[in-house]
């Protein structure tokens, strides 16, 4: 234990000598959670909508003026003058109008009033959720209209989140990105720089064991990590009004768990690196892709289709995403989601035997 | 003296066992086998060299023992163990430095002491003992990152001396170290040795190597049976003549083609040629240097005529070609080529370079000589405008401003200590790259790195990754690199540290080829029988030029009288002249197998001289002349 804590002192030492290292350990986390934070919108606002109003009546301006009602549209500009295609081929706007001549005179006959929604196509993501806007309002222009209330009204609420914040539901799988690339990218380095410079022949030269070695450099970084998640989630907390949502425990236990998988993670491919260079391309190419695109951060974890799904189930990042977004929204604790610690307990471990691994005999290789 | 190892720390195995056997020692690397089957044993408490040219599997030598690396068939024990089980027992100084440079002289020693589980009591006596026995004691909170290359190597000493080991491998301890620091770190092991620590180390330098009990000659991965120095000399059985003559190089060539003669070496300011029958021979060079007014003179072979001449006979000669399509130059021999006025340095509170001015004209060779940390890389940096000066201005190749235009950076070449080249690379592939960055043109270029990898001997190795060479080769790569345009200034920092030397004699050889074809050339060395190949020298003591001149100029100036004394018990008569000189022991110096003592009064001491053993008058040596300023400027600072 004494040698543990020597080799955790000494790698502490040199983390704080490099000042460029401390103020990026605290700096990366933070640009990320602030960039991820306020520049993923799923959501679409401000969406350019033009009218092209063949009528011209109160009846069918009141219908357009129900779409600018909502924060969701705003007019774009067009003079009027040519085929309304242009506008969206020009990209002014994503969504085009056509409100018929005979309009207000269908609907006031009681019979079917066409009108054509001409949608950009290009995002089809965001086209669907385009249609369903312009659905929506349609609807609810109708049932202001009509005097006789439809014989079903759906009136739906959203549980956990009723504002529909989306800070709530991005910023806790930021907190996951973070804490799934830069503690190991620290670690790994750490560990690689001993192998380039050759300070590990010294090592290798004394009676210190593999696990010793690597508990020792481990705890190092598992250290700085724990400031970077407390970084992280207070400036969360600032700027995004994020609070826990019920109990504790289970994210304190969670971001332990995390950290540990997360940073024998980095002792991993630092064991198995030879270069600075080398190293730090792994973690940044396999933590990045895999904690963004297999981990439910953005795509949710069932649209993963098969090999690839299995690849999601070791990915450190998924588990501790359901830890956070139950810390932060839904607020179950331990029974929604007791796996999700022990899973990632168990991650680290493999991961940990792994580097250990490569590591045991203490000695050159060759 | 006073004891270095309390005697609790001693083993309790049998005292007349073997602390080190080695049997059938093989290690092979794919289909290369570094280590070709090796036997030796090493007494307890004996100091057992290995010396060999680069790239004889020395390094893995010293990391089967050290416990690093597995051996492919044989065996190595240690203490009677294997040494993965001795490892806490055995001190290891590896090549290249192994310390955290980013730490403190103090948390590197604290850090090992921690590995190496020496208790803290302990290791707060033995850091403040052997901080101040390499004398680094000031130096404890600097980074080791910031030391000079001397001082890494007495801190990397002192890391290996806190846990008190049995065993020391020392791996080239002494590269980059300066003459005065080398004896000093030597001294230290001869006394450790008489505590009876076990001694396994590697040198470059073949003075130092005349200094252990037992030398081994190592090459291609196999081991020459060890002997002692005085019989490795001895079993060469050819006799030394120095010969001291007007025109050295004239002599040279003469002498190679004459039958009487085994083989010459240029060996500072003399040839050492050795002849099978001493008097036949020094009669025949007598009358074949006629003219130049030669002086001939006998004495016993040197253990780098052993070694020169055991590695001629294996063929591990390089090869010496003329470079290919040398451009003419026509600079006046009066034109400034490096020019430095009234130049300082202040890092923070600290002078590294303070005052100094020098020139440097087309076709000559500079040497800048001074101990470790004495300011000769900062001046270097200053001088081919790497590193802009606080005081002073710089010509280079007669232009004083916009020295890092590209256009006067193509007119430069600059080896630094460290290596410049890429370790990811190959060999080819870096060569191919400097030809690139130095505009060589593109029809001499496959020519131009044919010479180089013909030169280093590395011909059907040039896919080799340069990061997997021994440290000599990629030394000999970096000069190649740094050359293959023909610069037209040509900075060197310590060229030859750690290259065998037979390479270094070619190095030198081509750097004179260079000077002839008009480039300057400014060189830094801690070999001082190498600055007799410079034209001029400037000599560094703590930032300040003290003196410039000729070889022959600054030996002149010497203040004393230098007087050999040859003793059959070396380490007792050096104690005994030492005592005699108290505060002033630096006057006594070893040199190989004698001791060089300074008097500035003859008369009075010379008889207690006579009685320790055989004395003559000589001549100060570049290396006395080095001595004998440094200690001089230490005694005056103290």
């Amino acid at each position: 234990m004494k040698r543990i804590l020597a080799q955790c002192a000494k790698e502490l030492t040199q983390f704080r000598r490099d000042q460029l290292t401390v103020a990026l350990a605290v700096l990366l986390p933070m640009a990320t959670l602030l960039i991820f934070g306020y520049a993923i919108r799923l959501e679409a606002n401000n969406i350019p909508l033009a009218v092209q109003d063949l009528e011209r009546s109160p009846t069918s301006r009141a219908f357009a003026d129900r779409f600018y009602a909502t924060n969701q549209f705003v007019p774009a500009h067009w003079d009027g003058r040519g085929a309304p295609e242009a506008l969206l081929d020009a990209g002014t706007a994503k969504v085009v109008l056509i409100i018929p001549s005979d309009f207000s005179r269908r609907l006031d006959a009681g019979k079917v009033a066409p009108i054509q929604a001409l949608i950009d196509g290009t995002d089809s993501n965001n086209a669907r959720v385009i249609r369903n806007s312009v659905r929506q309002v349609t609807n609810f222009y109708l049932s202001t209209r009509s005097e006789t209330a439809p014989t079903i009204a759906l009136r739906s609420r959203l549980w956990f989140n009723p504002g529909r914040e989306e800070a709530l539901y991005i910023v806790p799988g930021v907190f996951a990105l973070v804490l799934a690339i830069w503690p190991p990218l620290l670690m790994a380095i750490a560990m690689v720089r001993e192998k380039e410079q050759g300070t590990i022949i010294q090592v290798f030269a004394s009676s210190l064991s593999a696990a010793e070695f690597l508990l020792g450099k481990g705890l190092a970084y598992f250290l700085v990590g724990v400031a970077q998640a407390v970084a992280v989630f207070g400036l969360g907390a600032v700027l995004f009004g994020l609070r826990l949502a019920g109990d504790p425990t289970p994210l304190a236990i969670g971001t332990v768990a995390m950290l540990a998988a997360s940073v024998s993670y980095g002792l991993f491919i630092g064991t198995r690196t030879t270069t600075q260079s080398a190293a730090v391309q792994a973690v940044a190419t396999s933590g990045f892709l895999t904690a963004l695109l297999l981990s439910g951060f953005i795509y949710p974890l069932s649209n993963i289709p098969f090999p690839l799904s299995l690849v999601s189930n070791i990915v450190p990042a998924r588990y501790f995403i359901e830890i956070t977004r139950d810390a932060f929204v839904r607020g179950t604790g331990w029974p929604g989601i007791w796996f999700a610690p022990l899973l990632l307990a168990v991650l680290g471990g493999v991961f940990f035997l792994a580097s250990f691994r490569s590591l045991k005999r203490m000695q050159l290789p060759g | 003296m006073t004891s270095l190892h309390p005697a609790e720390s001693l083993q309790q195995t049998a005292p007349d066992a073997p602390a080190i056997v080695v049997q059938g020692l093989v290690k092979r690397y794919k289909q290369l086998a570094a280590v070709d089957g090796i036997d030796f044993a090493v007494r307890r408490g004996e100091v057992f060299g290995l010396i060999g040219p680069d790239g004889a599997g020395k390094t893995t030598t010293f990391q089967i023992l050290a416990g690093v690396m597995e051996p492919t068939a044989g065996t190595a024990s240690v203490l009677g163990r294997p040494p993965r089980d001795a490892r806490l027992k055995i001190g290891y100084i590896t090549q290249p430095f192994s310390l955290y440079l980013d730490l403190s002289v103090d948390e590197n020693l604290r850090y090992s002491a921690e590995l190496k589980q020496v208790d803290e009591a302990l290791f707060e006596e033995r850091r403040a003992r052997y901080l101040k026995l390499v004398d680094l004691d000031r130096f404890a909170d600097r980074l080791a990152g910031q030391l000079s290359g001397g001082m890494k190597q007495k801190l990397a000493l002192c890391a290996a001396l806190i846990p008190q080991p049995e065993i020391l491998l020392l791996d080239e301890p002494t590269t980059g170290v300066d003459p005065v620091s080398r004896r000093e770190f030597w001294d230290v092991l001869a006394a450790l040795s008489e505590e009876q620590v076990t001694v396994v180390v590697a040198t470059p330098y073949l003075d130092e190597a005349e200094r252990c009990h037992r030398v081994a000659l190592m090459y291609g991965g196999r081991l020459e049976s060890p002997d002692t120095p005085a019989r490795l000399r001895a079993g060469l059985g050819l006799a030394r003549l120095e010969v001291h003559a007007s025109d050295l190089e004239r002599a040279e060539q003469v002498l190679q083609t004459l039958e009487a003669v085994e083989d010459v070496q240029t060996f500072g300011d003399r040839l050492d040629v050795l002849v099978a029958d001493p008097e036949r021979g020094e009669r025949a060079v007598a009358d074949a240097l006629s003219g130049l007014s030669p002086q001939v003179g006998r004495a016993d072979p040197t253990l780098e005529n052993v070694f020169v001449t055991r590695l001629r006979q294996q063929g591990s000669d390089p090869p010496l070609l003329n470079f290919p399509h040398p451009l003419r130059r026509s600079a006046p021999a009066e034109a400034v080529a490096i020019g430095a006025h009234q130049l300082g340095k202040t890092f923070g509170s600290f002078r590294a370079v303070h005052d100094l001015s020098l020139e440097v004209h087309p076709g000559q060779i500079y040497g800048l000589l001074g101990a470790n940390g004495a300011g000769k890389t900062t001046t270097i940096k200053m001088l081919c405008g790497l590193l802009p000066p606080s005081t002073g201005s710089v010509t280079l190749a007669g232009e004083s401003d916009g020295l890092r235009s590209s256009e006067l950076r193509r007119r430069l070449g600059y080896m630094s200590q460290k290596f410049t080249l890429y370790d990811d690379l190959s060999i080819l592939q870096n060569l191919e790259f400097y030809c690139g960055v130095y505009s060589v043109p593109r029809r001499l270029r496959r020519e131009r790195i044919d010479w180089v990898i013909d030169i280093c001997g590395l011909r059907g190795q040039e896919n080799l990754i340069t990061g997997q060479l021994p440290g000599g080769w990629k030394q000999r790569v970096a000069f190649g690199a740094s050359v293959m345009h023909q610069p037209e200034v040509l900075f060197l920092d310590e060229p030859t540290s750690g290259v065998d030397p037979l390479a270094r004699r070619q190095f030198w050889r081509l750097i004179e080829m260079f000077a002839r074809a008009g480039t300057a050339v400014l060189v830094t060395t801690h070999y001082l029988e190498e600055a007799e190949h410079c034209h001029r020298l400037g000599f560094m003591v703590a930032g300040e030029l003290v003196i410039q001149g000729t070889p022959g100029e600054i030996k002149a100036r010497q203040p004393g009288q230098i007087y050999e004394v040859v003793s059959a018990d070396l380490p007792h008569a050096a104690r005994a002249l030492r005592s005699l000189f108290a505060q002033a022991s630096w006057r006594v110096a070893l040199f190989g197998d004698r001791l060089h003592v300074v008097l500035d009064e003859p008369d009075a001491r010379l008889a207690k001289l006579q009685a320790v053993g055989h004395t003559r008058k000589i001549e100060y040596s570049l290396e006395d002349a080095f001595i004998g300023m440094v200690q001089r400027a230490r005694q005056e600072g103290s």
